[in-house]
């Protein structure tokens, strides 16, 4: 059974507009971390008038590395947020990838905040460098609030360990994931020796409004955008399961009902964050791209059964409540900037490529699409591809291996061979890590300038 | 899609926030600037009491000019009463972390220290370097002032506020013990002398005269950090002892720690010079 999801021309029409791509703001964005950054270390400067020996300077380093940890730990959580500006916008996968970074760097900087303040503290008590995990121990006893922080900052060393990618590779998604969450406590705990203890904050009220400010705007929008926007979107939605159906061996689709779909705000292209409440499912919430443009009583995703939670999909009840997060993801019909456009998918990247593929405008022989997978048998959606491509008059090109297991070539000729005109496009790209690094390199080599390769990836 | 290899991401970015962390280090200097200047900063007008007369009956209370120190402003508050301090209290002090431990012990000794030595010429309290040198040197401040006001609390003939940074040297020059010999003849009492500057950093001698006689003598100041450290622990106290032994700044120079020996030596006899003045 096929089931074709029609209705794209509504869809279609929503997404019809002038083509003017929306700048993404992750340049002010970065901008405006940086003059945090400065001003942070200003007010250090600026409470610090002469340093006379090393121990003043360690105790300065520790001070420094401080401030600094605490105001990246705030972005950091501010990332994770759900906010619109930077989900929709500047990319999911692009933020997730700035959070990594971002909490790696915070960690170090907190390690280093630490040693040399506790070193320093030694100095300062006339012991020495051997003695820091004796003045450490001291100093969390005697300080305000260093009890709460020491906490705090074991669980930051815990969470980080558990991130290093050897580490987390080796146990459940899920299980890391909650962990994971353990970031909140963690980042509260340690947030009060910041205000009691942090010199800076002791001598500067301004500096502490500010500090309260920054705290408390992060904590707002994780409260809006993690816990009430969910919980609205879902008691207006109210989605469940309508039918599963395997596309091809391996990969199915889910069919969606709830109420007025179409006013999520959804655009072909973005994914949402799905949990389902079936046995095994419910705790754990997992990016999913929409397959087609969603209409008023029906959204699809189309999953290839890779995981524990993928093949469980498969064996979900029609009628099971679904709970949804999202819209979110930025690789949408806004980033456009020309009127041709190249798509380009491997394997289950299909999904979102085939709600573009239905909804990009454009006239017929403007959209390409290009579809690799490991064989004809593995081309989901095949059915639909055609269909769309016949009514639109759009180019459908597949790649797959040879008989002989061969990879097919997607080479910068090969490209060029096929669309003669690929300087003029832009290209979305959606697959596996490994097939996007040597599609974009092609793309590159034929003359497709980098900002008009529009590409997510989940990979660290 | 650019690539960009996670460790060299790792060292660049370490090796970047270590170069900047040191380079903010550098910059800052390593002598108070603004204690020279007598802390501009934070000086609320000193509450000088108005007594009436010179040696007015009924206390007053003076405040010192706040002195700005790496762990943040010590400012001090003297009562006084017939010319002598009855109390004295930090109305400043470093705060925050560690600051609090320290100022929570250092402070109140000082204030005793202040009122029995009724002079700036007080012992730092050990731990507590920084905060001791600005409280001294807001307490000299605030004798000055009551000096300035009511005439003489008594033993301001003291001279030298301890930790007198650079450049502002004999700011005790006035009226070295006016009147004040009746107690202070059998009394001891310290003179510092004025900051020597050598290449290896500052030197600065206090010496402790009773009965005409020079009792103790002691670096404030000394070049630090590095191998300075160690010459400076190996060369003060000889130079030390041999100042009380000579009486006189004529005393042999510590070999390997030459410059450090004049720097001695110049401060002594300017510390000599102020108290035998």
């Amino acid at each position: 059974m096929t089931t074709t999801l029609a209705g794209g021309r509504a869809a279609r029409r929503q997404t019809m507009r002038r083509i003017r791509p929306r700048r993404s703001p992750a340049v002010p964005l970065v901008v405006a971390l940086w003059a945090g950054a400065a001003a942070v270390l200003w007010l250090w400067w600026d409470n610090t008038p002469s340093l006379a020996d090393d121990t003043a300077r360690i105790l300065a380093a520790g001070r420094i590395t401080g401030l600094l940890a605490g105001y990246l730990m705030a972005l950091v959580v501010l990332q994770m947020a759900r906010v619109p500006a930077l989900e929709r916008r500047v990319g999911s996968d692009r933020v997730a990838r700035w959070h990594a970074m971002s909490g790696r760097y915070t960690v170090c900087l907190v390690a280093a905040h630490v040693f040399l303040t506790m070193w320093a503290y030694a100095l300062q008590a006339g012991r020495t460098l051997g003695d820091v995990v004796r003045q450490t121990v001291d100093s969390v006893g005697s300080l305000p609030d260093m009890g709460k922080a020491a906490i705090g900052t074991g669980l930051l060393f815990v969470i980080a360990f558990l991130s290093v990618g050897g580490v987390r590779r080796r146990m459940p998604y899920d299980t890391w994931y909650h962990v994971h969450l353990l970031t909140y406590a963690a980042v509260y705990l340690t947030y009060w020796h910041q205000i009691t203890a942090g010199n800076d904050f002791a001598v500067q009220p301004t500096a502490k409004t500010f500090w309260y400010g920054l705290y408390g705007v992060v904590t707002a929008l994780v409260l809006w955008y993690r816990v009430v926007t969910p919980i609205r979107l879902n008691l207006r939605h109210r989605m469940y399961v309508e039918a599963v159906i395997e596309e091809t061996p391996g990969i199915v689709s889910v069919l969606i009902g709830g109420r007025r779909l179409h006013r999520m705000g959804a655009e072909a292209g973005q994914f949402f964050r799905w949990r389902f409440k079936a046995p095994g499912m419910r705790f754990s919430s997992h990016p999913y791209s929409l397959s087609a443009a969603p209409r008023p009583d029906m959204l699809r995703i189309t999953v290839k059964a890779i995981g524990d939670h993928t093949a469980r999909l498969r064996e979900l009840e029609p009628g099971t409540k679904v709970w949804a997060e999202g819209p979110y993801g930025a690789l949408t019909a806004q980033r456009r900037s020309r009127g041709k456009v190249l798509l380009v998918a491997g394997g289950v990247g299909i999904t979102p490529m085939r709600a573009l593929f239905e909804t990009l405008p454009g006239a017929a022989g403007d959209i390409t699409l290009l579809y690799r997978a490991n064989s004809t048998q593995d081309l989901a959606l095949w059915g639909e591809l055609s269909a769309i491509a016949d009514e639109r008059g759009a180019r459908l090109m597949y790649a797959v291996n040879s008989p002989g297991g061969e990879r097919p070539d997607i080479s910068a000729e090969r490209l060029r061979q096929k669309l003669p005109d690929i300087g003029e496009h832009d290209v979305f790209l959606c697959g596996p890590p490994g097939f996007a690094q040597s599609v974009y390199e092609a793309l590159r080599e034929a003359g497709v300038p980098a900002r008009r390769i529009h590409h997510e990836s989940f990979e660290m | 899609m650019r690539k960009s290899h996670p460790i060299r991401r790792f060292v660049l970015a370490g090796a970047a926030t270590v170069s900047g962390i040191v380079l903010l280090l550098s910059l800052k200097p390593a002598t108070d600037p603004a204690s020279a200047q007598a802390a501009d900063g934070a000086a609320p007008p000193a509450a000088a009491s108005p007594q009436g007369g010179a040696e007015a009956a009924g206390a007053g209370t003076v405040t010192g000019e706040a002195a700005r120190t790496q762990y943040g402003a010590v400012q001090v508050r003297l009562t006084v009463s017939n010319g002598r301090i009855t109390r004295a209290e930090a109305v400043q002090a470093p705060r925050g972390g560690q600051s609090d431990t320290v100022t929570a012990s250092a402070v109140p000794r000082l204030n005793r220290a202040a009122v029995a030595a009724q002079s700036a010429g007080i012992d730092a309290v050990s731990g507590a370097t920084y905060t001791s040198a600005g409280y001294k040197q807001s307490l000299q401040s605030a004798i000055d002032k009551a000096n300035a006001a009511g005439g003489a609390a008594r033993g301001s003939g003291s001279q030298g506020s301890g930790s007198q940074g650079s450049g502002a040297q004999g700011s005790g020059a006035q009226g070295p013990g006016s009147g004040g010999q009746d107690p202070g003849a059998a009394r001891a009492r310290t003179v510092t002398g004025a900051v020597a500057r050598t290449q290896y950093g500052p030197v600065q001698v206090r010496i402790t005269v009773a009965g005409g006689k020079v009792t103790r003598a002691e670096a404030v100041q000394a070049p630090r950090g590095g191998q300075s450290d160690t010459v400076t622990a190996g060369a003060v106290p000889r130079l030390n002892r041999a100042a009380v032994a000579a009486q006189s700044a004529g005393i042999d120079a510590v070999s390997g720690a030459t410059y450090t020996s004049a720097g001695y030596k110049q401060s002594l006899q300017s510390a000599l010079d102020r108290a035998g003045g």
